[in-house]
């Protein structure tokens, strides 16, 4: 079976960078990587990853009303919302939404890890 | 642990975060729309995020609280007021020194934030500021958020280590050299064949060093983001109100030419605010408005770019510069009386030379004048002032697109062979012994119906004089502190396209030489920078 195929979506690099370090160290394949709304969509089109991570604040959108279009291109993608904001409405939004993980910024790489392993199967 | 090597990103992209920040604060302070409190939060967010996953906890509580106070402002629709931006400005300078220790090791403890944190719980709108009775009046609900995807081409981008750029310019220049030596090498093989893909070689190696400088080009906007924040606090710190208007911040320039320009730019912009500018009853006096203007203007034009930086305040008189000048023995008084107001403005950029009548603890201190002259000339630039009395001054700097690649003229003295940058240079004459007369002790010749004074390359560069009488004798003109003057030299080899590269110790200690290139024949030719020369050696 062929690794995991996943997108990051966040508009910091380094979060980016961190994010990929602890997939690739645990057999994910990082497919794209996207800084905002527009680039998501583009990326998507050429990728459809078996998982996206999704940051909610981007420069151009908001990451909770971008899931409608995200699932539009790419509808057996598996969202997990990656946020600071932790609030109970916007994570109950974020699934309600079609998300299937909320992983709560800062986090550990364990975190990640059990996390996306939970969206699999 | 593993998060230490994310330590260089983090830093990096925390300031461009700030960088964005700060300039956000000082458009918030007069327009206070919804989309730049939401563009605020957003930084101040990603910050957060970024700062609490390094586990720089103190960052992320401080940036936690910018970010609440930040909501606090959008949900409640609260208008800008000096107070709220002070605590924004001094969150964000709080940050910012966080950010500078953590990038100066880990073992710098990061200063404290406490006080800060209950200022900013603390703040209230009412306590600090009344709002404008309209602003009460139309108390705006919840802003709506509209988000609009915006075309955008980060990905076609990649990120490259600066010192990778440099190399390929390293690299390219000593293509070009090798290209040279190869074509003085075929001149002795005629009939081989070679010429055409030779000219190809040559036309591939101007494509590919135009391709790189490009590679090299940031918009202007990378650094303009800082000086509006720059001309507020100092004008708010002298009680004066200026504005900033900066056009054409998409211009794009040379990273080493931007590098060189900030410090000189921020010095014209200080000058302008602190010497420039009047106090607010002093224009409303003088028929202007309360509040003054700079504009940072920056236009293309072929292979530069030009800088304007004009102020509408109370401008310089060429007379008074000229008495002054005088009166500190800088020029003579026979020299003040053929004096051009264009020569007089640049009297401001002599050493020692300071028109503010007291020292204020603005100008007074860094670079003057005179370091911003010679900051643009080292770039390859050349600086020209305005003014009119009552009306302001501009600020002209003219600077090429790219640095390390110059056209430089090659002239022989002696065994030495030197390199003047082109732009350096007005013209070349060749004259014959009669041409040359003495005047006051000085020799000279006659240009353009005008006296020339005439110095000796060989003097310069500690060569022994000719020693016999030529016939034909070259001479350089050019400037030394706004005045023409010719440098006799022993023959002008010709105009060379050359790679400059910087000297190192001990040879950059080396006055009147900015830099050395390889020729086509392997020599090494040093190139003059005579900007440097007060006086007609």
């Amino acid at each position: 079976m062929m690794n995991p195929t996943v997108m990051i979506v966040d508009d910091a690099l380094f979060m980016r960078k961190i994010m990929r370090g602890i997939l690739e160290e645990n057999g994910y394949q990082v497919v794209a990587e996207a800084a905002s709304g527009i680039e998501t969509m583009r990326r998507l089109h050429d990728h459809a990853p078996d998982i996206i991570i999704l940051d909610i604040i981007l420069p151009d959108a908001n990451g909770l009303d971008l899931l409608k279009s995200i699932f539009s291109v790419s509808p057996l993608s598996k969202v997990a919302i990656c946020s600071s904001i932790g609030q109970e409405p916007i994570i109950q939004k974020a699934l309600d939404l079609g998300a299937k993980a909320f992983i709560l910024k800062p986090f550990t790489p364990e975190k990640i890890v059990t996390t996306l392993a939970s969206l699999e199967g | 642990m593993y998060m230490s090597q994310y330590r260089d990103l983090f830093v990096s992209e925390s300031r461009s975060h700030l960088e964005a920040f700060n300039g956000l604060i000082v458009r918030f302070e007069n327009n206070s729309a919804p989309n730049i409190v939401h563009e605020l939060f957003r930084h101040v967010h990603s910050l957060k995020g970024m700062a609490a996953t390094m586990q720089f906890d103190r960052i992320a509580e401080l940036a936690h609280k910018l970010e609440d106070l930040l909501s606090t402002i959008r949900d409640g629709g609260i208008s800008s007021s000096q107070g709220l931006i002070d605590i924004l400005l001094a969150g964000s300078d709080q940050l910012d020194s966080m950010i500078t220790a953590i990038e100066k090791g880990d073992d710098i403890p990061l200063p404290g934030t406490d006080d800060l944190i209950s200022r900013i719980t603390g703040f209230s709108p009412d306590k600090h500021a009344v709002p404008e009775p309209e602003n009460v009046a139309a108390q705006p609900g919840p802003p709506l958020r509209q988000y609009q995807f915006r075309q955008s081409d980060s990905f076609k981008t990649v990120r490259v280590r600066t010192e990778t750029l440099d190399r390929m310019v390293n690299i390219t220049g000593e293509l070009i050299t090798t290209h040279h030596r190869l074509a003085d090498q075929l001149r002795n093989l005629p009939g081989a064949g070679l010429n055409e893909p030779l000219a190809q070689l040559s036309s591939q190696l101007r494509e590919l060093r135009d391709e790189v400088f490009l590679a090299r080009m940031l918009p202007f906007s990378v650094v303009a983001e800082r000086l509006p924040r720059l001309v507020r606090d100092l004008s708010r710190s002298l009680g004066k109100e200026v504005a900033l208007s900066i056009n054409g911040g998409e211009i794009e320039l040379d990273r080493g030419i931007l590098e060189g320009i900030t410090e000189p730019l921020m010095h014209i912009l200080r000058n302008a605010v602190d010497h420039g500018m009047e106090l607010p009853h002093m224009r409303t006096a003088a028929g202007k408005t309360r509040s003054g203007l700079i504009t940072l203007s920056l236009a293309r034009d072929k292979d530069h770019v030009t800088i304007v930086v004009s102020d509408d305040g109370r401008g310089m008189d060429p007379a008074l510069l000229v008495a002054k000048a005088v009166d500190k023995g800088l020029i003579s008084a026979g020299q003040a009386t053929v004096m051009s107001p264009w020569e007089a403005f640049m009297l401001i950029c002599n050493p020692g030379f300071s028109t503010a009548d007291t020292v204020t603890g603005v100008s007074g201190r860094g670079v003057g004048m005179d370091a911003v002259k010679n900051a643009v000339r080292s770039l390859g630039g050349s600086l020209f002032i305005e003014s009119g009395i009552g009306r302001g001054s501009s600020f002209h700097l003219k600077l090429p697109l790219t640095v390390s690649i110059i056209q430089a003229l090659l002239v022989e003295c002696e065994a030495l062979t030197m390199a003047f940058p082109v732009n350096a240079v007005d013209r070349t004459l060749e004259l014959t012994p009669s041409d040359i007369f003495e005047e006051a002790g000085q020799q000279c010749c006659t240009l353009d119906g005008n006296t020339l004074p005439l110095g000796n390359l060989h003097r310069i560069l500690g060569q022994p004089l000719p020693a016999s009488v030529r016939n034909h004798i070259p001479v350089i003109v050019c400037r030394i502190a706004g005045k023409a003057v010719g440098l006799i030299a022993d023959s002008i080899v010709g105009q060379r396209e050359i790679f400059v590269k910087p000297l190192d110790k001990p040879m950059s200690h080396l006055k009147h030489i900015t830099g050395g290139a390889i020729m086509g024949n392997g020599s090494i030719v040093f190139i003059m920078d005579i900007n440097t020369f007060s006086s007609l050696p």
